[in-house]
């Protein structure tokens, strides 16, 4: 299927939903992901990221969360489904697996 | 208060932006996000900063994931074709209308597109030589009766080379009939049958490199050089060469076997949109007319044209030109004590006309070349527009008149859903199903009638299929027309309130009426004035045609080609007069129609060239059978009498020649042209010898022996019988050569012919005009009968007879043409006044021209609205209102 794959800032976003749970939007997810990478996050590219994983399947969202700083507009708020959090799991599995069998020559050297 | 929410905001217009292109799913949430963190940002940096980033986001997020889809595509591909279908229904319920709409458009755009062909024919010629720097040079008289004209002396070309650095090439061409330049008898050297051909002219070598001429066979650079040498066309080249290469045959022309012609070259046929058109080409090396011809300053015969360098600037080069008056002309009029040479002084100066305004942008320099009218091509594309507008406003009215059966349409696909702007395309793409079909039978009528436009307007015109832009202009012109057509009835539908309609309180189309009136006005206006033109054009070419013109012209037949007859010519012409049919036949070069020998030489009273001006004038050779064959009427003295001795240094003037010269009695005065005197026999009335767009000028004839053409008045009306007759002679005399001949009034009637075009072209437009116009009166007649139907059956119950239903029904109508026609009538004046302003001898404008159009355009609105009324009228009332 195309578009199933997970690319590396996608599978960022996508953890942070996670880490930020019943709070995941986009600015929020921009923040946390700053914080955490300590890279420069682009508005825009979390919000691309957000409408592609929506569409692989692997985030669902819904408007809510309205507050004075925002104009009083709604936030789309996303969380993990089903398949978003296996495709976390096999992510995780396959880089673990991987790791293993890395020869314990190199991490000595 | 506005002012403070501003300052606390991110700039309004980013924010409209961005809502006008993100789509719903991202909108909100996104700018949701922007303004928190603008907020967070102002804090930090500054309102300044913060909006440069907000409005760095907003186009951040120009990204495709994030941008509007059109409303899906399947959606709108339904709703079109649901357009077409409606489309389709409308054509197909009402056949008569369709038929009005789309017949009228296509009749409108046939027109303009015939048009369109005509006037990018007209502009395309010459067009290779835009900005090549070559001129054709001419002389100006900027005296009274200015003039210009394009003739030089014959070694102009030497001393435009010698004289001016500004000349890179100069070449001769003499264009018109003179020695072997017109028509000749032609034939290879090796045969003995002659053929006769038009289309000579004499031209230096040069000439070929200036104009560009592309060669077949031989050289550019030197195949008119070598003296006696000829340039066939390709054409002529494959008639007599056929399969060879031709040059260094040899041709003999006129049957003069000492001068024969050696073929130095054949070039390409001349395009059509070229000013010049030869078959051949005689060199003019070493050419002498008669000794001395080449350094005298007596005889203007030549055009010149050059090639100037490219940093030439014109007006200075013209100015500059002026020294060729004071070194060699008054030199030479000084050295003849002409006394003119003050008038030359003061009035005679050069100019230097691009060669690519030749045809179209002729000046008023006079010349023996076709020329179109840059008026004309004005004139006839506005024609074309106002045609093209006729057929549109018939498809707005129509429209517009048939709203109220589309008023409920309208009504219940608001109420369902529809917004004005869908409305508005589906009339306008309705409006373009009409354009595209209109397109294709325009195409159609025009292949039709391409053959017949083409006679009508003396081109050759072909639809450019092969062009890449037609069917993209095509389409795109069939587009506009279509929008331009649709756009007001789409409007006009779109606007319908649903409530008022479902309620049926919409009136039926009358608001409207008044628009509709004026353009039922502005239709006839325009057709009114066409029919005025074509009238006044009619009534001026049967004024040339047949109003006193001083010569007799019916009954005389040309004979062409008759001076290779030589010393045979008395005999020949005896031989004529002999024949039962024929009255009589005179033998010349000059005859009072084009296509003959003219010529201009300066006339003195004897012993008065040193001291008067010459006065201008024709001189004709003609035999003692001149007068009497072609009809002139003496109206002092007599004719010359061959066994006279004496009258070979005779003179006959015409009436033009005594007033100039000043004669109160003219018999027995001496005048001449400087070199030779003669005795005044007799004074010929007035005839006119040129187009009657100028004043018969002055005129004189001696005698002489021979020319080119026999003419012969035919006693009888059996023309034919007589012909058969004059053939036998002719072989008798000529077994090789064919025998042609021409009508006299046939070759007047020719030099008309741009006056008969022009009103056979109006007389077209004007047809087309009321066609469409009619059309459209016919279709609102019917739709007003249609709207009226209830009240006129009631009026029939209640006992109108059919004449008051038919009264009532008409004067509506005959008073919109009654307006037309009093609008049309001076604007057609003025505008037929200011055409028979280029003729000398005219018709009056009177009153009947007038009263005939406005009673046969009132006529004819009346016929078109009478089937309608009086079927309306006779119909049976009681149908029409059970229905109910």
């Amino acid at each position: 299927m195309k578009g199933t794959y997970l690319g590396e800032f996608e599978e960022l976003v996508l953890l942070t939903v996670g880490i930020l749970f019943d709070d995941a939007y986009g600015l929020a997810i921009a923040d946390e992901l700053e914080k955490q990478t300590e890279r420069n996050v682009m508005i825009s590219s979390v919000h691309k990221a957000l409408v592609r994983l929506e569409e692989k399947g692997y985030l669902k969202s819904h408007m809510g969360g309205a507050t004075q700083t925002r104009g009083g507009r709604d936030k789309r708020l996303y969380t993990l489904t089903q398949a978003g959090i296996k495709v976390l799991n096999q992510s995780k599995e396959l880089r673990n697996s991987m790791y293993k069998q890395v020869p314990k020559i190199v991490w000595g050297g | 208060m506005e002012d403070l929410k501003q300052k606390e905001n991110p700039p309004k217009w980013a924010i409209r932006f961005f809502r006008c292109y993100c789509n719903d799913h991202l909108s909100d949430a996104v700018l949701g996000d922007m303004e928190e963190l603008y907020l967070r940002r102002k804090k930090k940096l500054g309102k300044r900063n913060a909006d440069l980033l907000f409005v760095w986001n907003v186009l951040c997020f120009l990204q495709p994931f994030a941008i509007k889809r059109k409303s899906s595509p399947q959606n709108s591909i339904a709703m079109f074709e649901n357009y077409l279908k409606i489309a389709w229904r409308t054509m197909t319920r009402q056949k008569m209308y369709t038929g009005i709409k789309v017949g009228g458009f296509a009749i409108g755009l046939a027109t303009c597109i015939l048009i369109f062909l005509f006037i990018r024919n007209e502009i395309s010629y010459d067009r290779q030589y835009a900005n090549q720097h070559i001129y054709r040079l001419y002389n100006v008289w900027r005296g009274p009766d200015g003039d210009k004209w394009t003739s030089f002396p014959a070694n102009i070309h030497t001393i435009l080379k010698n004289d001016y650095a500004e000349v890179e090439k100069a070449g001769r061409l003499i264009p018109y009939k003179w020695f072997n330049a017109g028509s000749n008898l032609i034939r290879r050297d090796d045969r003995v049958d002659n053929t006769y051909e038009e289309g000579f002219a004499y031209a230096d070598n040069e000439l070929l490199e200036i104009l560009g001429i592309e060669m077949v066979y031989g050289n550019q650079s030197d195949a008119l050089s070598k003296p006696g040498s000829i340039v066939l066309s390709k054409k002529m080249a494959d008639k007599y060469f056929p399969n060879e290469d031709p040059v260094g045959k040899i041709i003999i022309l006129n049957e003069e076997k000492t001068k024969p012609f050696v073929v130095g070259g054949v070039m390409k046929d001349f395009s059509t949109n070229s000013h010049i058109h030869y078959e051949f080409l005689i060199t003019l090396t070493n050419v002498e007319f008669w000794p001395g011809e080449q350094t005298s300053w007596c005889c203007w015969n030549y055009n010149a044209y050059v090639k100037l360098r490219p940093d030439t600037n014109i007006p200075a080069f013209e100015k500059k030109l002026t020294s060729i008056r004071e070194t060699y002309l008054v030199t030479y009029l000084d050295k003849q004590g002409d006394q003119s040479v003050t008038d030359v002084k003061k009035y005679h100066f050069f100019g230097a006309q691009p060669v690519e305004d030749i045809y179209l942008k002729s000046d008023r320099i006079a010349d023996e070349l076709q020329h179109g009218d840059v008026r004309y091509v004005w004139l006839f594309g506005g024609i074309a527009v106002f045609i093209l507008l006729l057929a549109c406003i018939n498809f707005i009215n129509l429209s517009t008149a048939k709203s109220a059966n589309r008023a409920k349409e309208v009504g219940l696909r608001k109420v369902v859903g529809s917004v004005r702007s869908y409305l508005v395309k589906q009339f306008l793409t309705e409006s373009l199903v009409y354009s595209f079909v209109s397109f294709a039978l325009a195409i159609v009528m025009v292949i039709l009638a391409m053959p017949f436009f083409n006679s009508l307007s003396g081109k050759q015109l072909s639809m450019p299929w092969a062009t890449w832009w037609l069917l993209p202009s095509l389409c795109l012109g069939a587009v506009i027309a279509g929008v331009i057509a649709g756009i007001y009835p789409a409007f006009y539908l779109s606007a319908f309130k649903p409530v008022d309609v479902l309620k049926g309180s919409v009136s039926r189309g009358s608001k409207s009426s008044g628009i509709r009136s004026a353009m039922v006005v502005f239709q006839f206006t325009t057709s009114i004035i066409l029919i005025i033109g074509t009238f006044i054009i009619y009534k001026q070419m049967n004024f040339i045609l047949n109003s006193k013109i001083g010569f007799d012209k019916e009954q005389v037949i040309m004979i062409q080609g008759a001076n290779t007859l030589e010393k045979q010519h008395d005999a020949f012409k005896n031989e004529l007069k002999q024949l039962a049919e024929v009255e009589n036949a005179t033998s010349n070069n000059y005859l009072p129609v084009y296509g003959t020998n003219r010529d201009n030489n300066g006339f003195w009273k004897e012993g008065k060239q040193k001291i008067d001006k010459p006065v201008y004038g024709q001189y004709w050779y003609v035999d003692e059978d001149y007068l009497s064959t072609l009809g002139m009427k003496l109206i002092e003295g007599r004719n010359f009498n061959e066994k006279l001795k004496s009258d070979s240094g005779s003179i006959i003037i015409n009436q033009a020649m005594a007033k100039a010269m000043g004669y109160k009695k003219s018999v027995g005065e001496r005048m001449g042209n400087g070199r030779i005197y003669y005795s005044v026999i007799g004074v010929v009335e007035n005839f006119h010898f040129e187009t009657m767009k100028g004043e018969i000028r002055p005129l004189c004839m001696v005698m002489g022996k021979g020319g080119n053409i026999v003419s012969v008045k035919v006693k009888s009306k059996n023309v034919a019988g007589a012909l058969q007759s004059i053939n036998q002679v002719w072989n008798k005399f000529m077994p090789h050569q064919p025998f042609r001949y021409t009508f006299l009034d046939e070759s007047y009637a020719r030099m008309y012919d741009d006056v008969d075009r022009m009103g056979k072209i109006f007389a077209t437009f004007a047809g087309l005009a009321i066609i469409v116009a009619c059309l459209g009166l016919f279709a609102l007649s019917a739709f007003m009968v249609e709207q009226r139907s209830k009240e006129i059956s009631i009026r029939l119950v209640m006992g109108a007879s059919v004449k008051n239903i038919f009264r009532l029904l008409t004067q509506n109508f005959v008073k919109l043409v009654l307006v037309s026609f009093v609008i049309a009538a001076p604007v057609s004046w003025y505008m037929m006044d200011k055409w028979l302003q280029d003729y000398k001898y005219k018709i009056a404008i009177t009153w009947d021209v007038f009263a005939i159009a406005g009673v046969m355009s009132v006529l004819i609105a009346l016929f078109t609205i009478s089937y309608q009324s009086i079927s309306a009228a006779l119909a049976n009332p009681a149908n029409r209102l059970r229905s109910e």
